[in-house]
């Protein structure tokens, strides 16, 4: 009797150490999955667009792959922890990589906003500019002035190139700096102008 | 007996298995260690501490395998007290390399503002200079993409992108030196000793005339836009002058937009012109022909152009830019033409000061 019981209590915990170790299956495939899934977030842009959740998932992902490591350490392997580690940073790869194109399209957009507004600033100087005297009085300030309305133009373009290799964060803090300058240079004119006003009264 | 050993056994196994794997918390320096990775990642720890970077993370890798191992050992031996120290050993690690890259950083942004700083200024020099010689639309574009450059600049250094920003500092002299080259043919001559010398000499010969026939004569200097009339070898009187659109140059052939140097006098002088009224000078003068004749041989002029003429002394406003003649304001030629007459010296030169505002302004460049 005392015999048969023992043996029961081995079938147990044989079944117990089974039902343990049947879980142990490494999640390799899972592994790749989630790399792929990262891999294909930064493809479009995560790197880019969202630096920092693109590492913090390279991070979770390192997490995950030290819990494998853990794992296959222990005797007893559970890679459960593991696999919702896995699942959890795939899913967030790839509803970051969902979240790119809006992220991207909103970068292209304020860049071309601010390109816009830089193109109007310029634009408003070159037709103060056009309004100048063409004889003499301020005509070296004005000649200036058209130096650098020139220079304007020519970092429009450059601007222009940025948004065409798509840097619109480069694009923009650029476009921002033509306007600011363009505005400075209309008011100059207007100086100057005002300067021709004057002398005629 | 055997049985009942055996059963407590399993039993104990089987409780500790299912209930007692938990085991102690993990040190909490273990986390502190991973943000710590975080944080130096943030600080751009890859580009201001490349070397010690990698050694944190190689130091935290080595520190999370250590952990692995220790964590897979039965509940009842872990021991988390040397994961502990060597997590702590770590993080001190981390914060001596986070320490070191904001110091770094506070070097490099004073740095990149310093220069910033030593290009504004160098802009703002060149923009005088340009505007002394009436260049300014030769030197203005260059300048205006490199104050576009510096805004691009103070946005990247107020953001901590000091990599970049010293980057983009290495385009800037580009820009400056063009706006320097594009002027500086023009800036030499006023900082030519040889040169400023036979100006000199022009002018003190012009003063003595004056002081020894009792005469008016006139002297201009290009470069304070100042015409002074003097008597008996005296200054009278000082007024504010324009020239002309490529005034700082010296009059080579017709258009060229220069205002005369040399020797001359009044030839005419005229009570109604186009600018109010006019003294005609006799440009040009011998020496110009020669200089006209020599350029021409050497084929620095085009071929068909004249020498020009008709520099005047005339009205209009002080404001350059004229196509060659000296302009002033109409009342101060309506004094000017009243002390002078058909004869009366002129003297025009580009300096007669080895100290100029343009050798002085070429020094800080």
């Amino acid at each position: 009797m005392k015999a048969r019981t023992t043996v029961k209590l081995l079938v147990v915990a044989l079944a117990l150490s089974v039902f343990l170790l049947g879980c142990a299956k490494k999640p390799e495939q899972e592994i790749n999955n989630t790399k792929a899934a990262l891999d294909s977030a930064i493809q479009e842009g995560a790197e880019k667009y969202a630096k920092e959740e693109a590492k913090l998932l390279n991070d979770d992902l390192a997490a995950a792959q030290d819990e494998v490591k853990k794992q296959d350490e222990k005797f007893f392997k559970n890679y459960d922890k593991a696999k919702e580690m896995l699942a959890s940073v795939q899913a967030k790869a790839d509803s970051l990589k969902a979240e790119i194109p809006a992220r991207k399209e909103k970068a292209k957009t304020d860049a071309q906003a601010a390109l816009d507004a830089a193109k109007t600033a310029v634009a408003d100087a070159n037709a103060l500019l056009a309004k100048a005297p063409k004889g003499k009085g301020t005509m070296a300030d004005i000649e200036a002035l058209k130096a650098d309305a020139a220079g304007l133009d020519e970092s429009i373009k450059e601007a222009e190139t940025l948004m065409t290799s798509e840097e619109y964060f480069a694009a923009a803090d650029k476009a921002n700096g033509i306007k600011d300058k363009a505005a400075e240079v209309s008011s100059q004119i207007s100086a100057a102008l005002e300067k021709v006003k004057g002398k005629k009264k | 007996m055997i049985n009942s050993a055996i059963r407590t056994v399993i039993l104990l196994f089987s409780l500790s298995v299912l209930l007692g794997c938990e085991g102690a918390p993990l040190p909490p320096e273990v986390m502190q260690a991973e943000h710590r990775e975080h944080d130096l990642w943030k600080a751009d720890a890859e580009i201001y501490a490349p070397e010690e970077y990698k050694q944190y993370k190689l130091a935290l890798r080595n520190g999370k395998d250590l952990l692995a191992k220790e964590s897979s050992r039965f509940v009842w031996f872990r021991d988390y007290e040397p994961i502990r120290t060597e997590f702590v050993r770590i993080l001190s690690q981390g914060s001596k390399t986070l320490q070191e890259i904001e110091k770094q950083k506070q070097i490099k942004s004073h740095s990149v503002a310093d220069q910033i700083a030593f290009f504004q200024k160098r802009i703002s020099t060149i923009r005088g200079l340009s505007s002394l010689i009436n260049e300014g639309r030769v030197s203005c574009s260059s300048l205006t993409k490199a104050e576009l450059l510096l805004s691009e600049l103070r946005l990247l250094n107020q953001r901590g992108k000091f990599a970049d920003a010293e980057e983009k500092l290495k385009s800037l002299p580009k820009y400056t030196s063009k706006a320097i080259e594009a002027i500086s043919p023009i800036l030499n001559r006023y900082a030519d000793d040889t040169r400023i010398r036979k100006w000199r000499d022009m002018v003190n010969d012009t003063v003595n005339q004056s002081k020894e026939r009792g005469i008016h004569s006139i002297v201009v200097s290009k470069v304070d836009r100042k015409l002074t009339l003097y008597h008996n070898g005296t200054p009278r009187k000082t007024y504010e002058i324009g020239i002309g659109t490529n005034g700082s140059k010296d009059k080579l052939y017709a258009g060229d937009r220069a205002t005369p140097e040399g020797k001359y006098y009044i030839t005419k002088k005229m009570q109604r012109s186009r600018y109010y009224k006019a003294l005609l000078i006799n440009y040009p003068n011998d020496d110009d022909r020669r200089q006209f004749a020599s350029a021409k041989k050497k084929g620095l002029i085009p071929k068909y152009v004249g020498i020009g003429g008709l520099i005047e002394i005339h009205g209009g406003g002080k404001y350059g830019m004229t196509y060659g003649c000296i302009t002033m304001e109409n009342s101060q030629i309506d004094e000017l033409f009243s002390m002078v007459d058909v004869g009366t010296p002129v003297t025009i030169v580009g300096t007669a000061e080895y100290d100029n505002n343009i050798s002085s302004a070429i020094k800080r460049l």
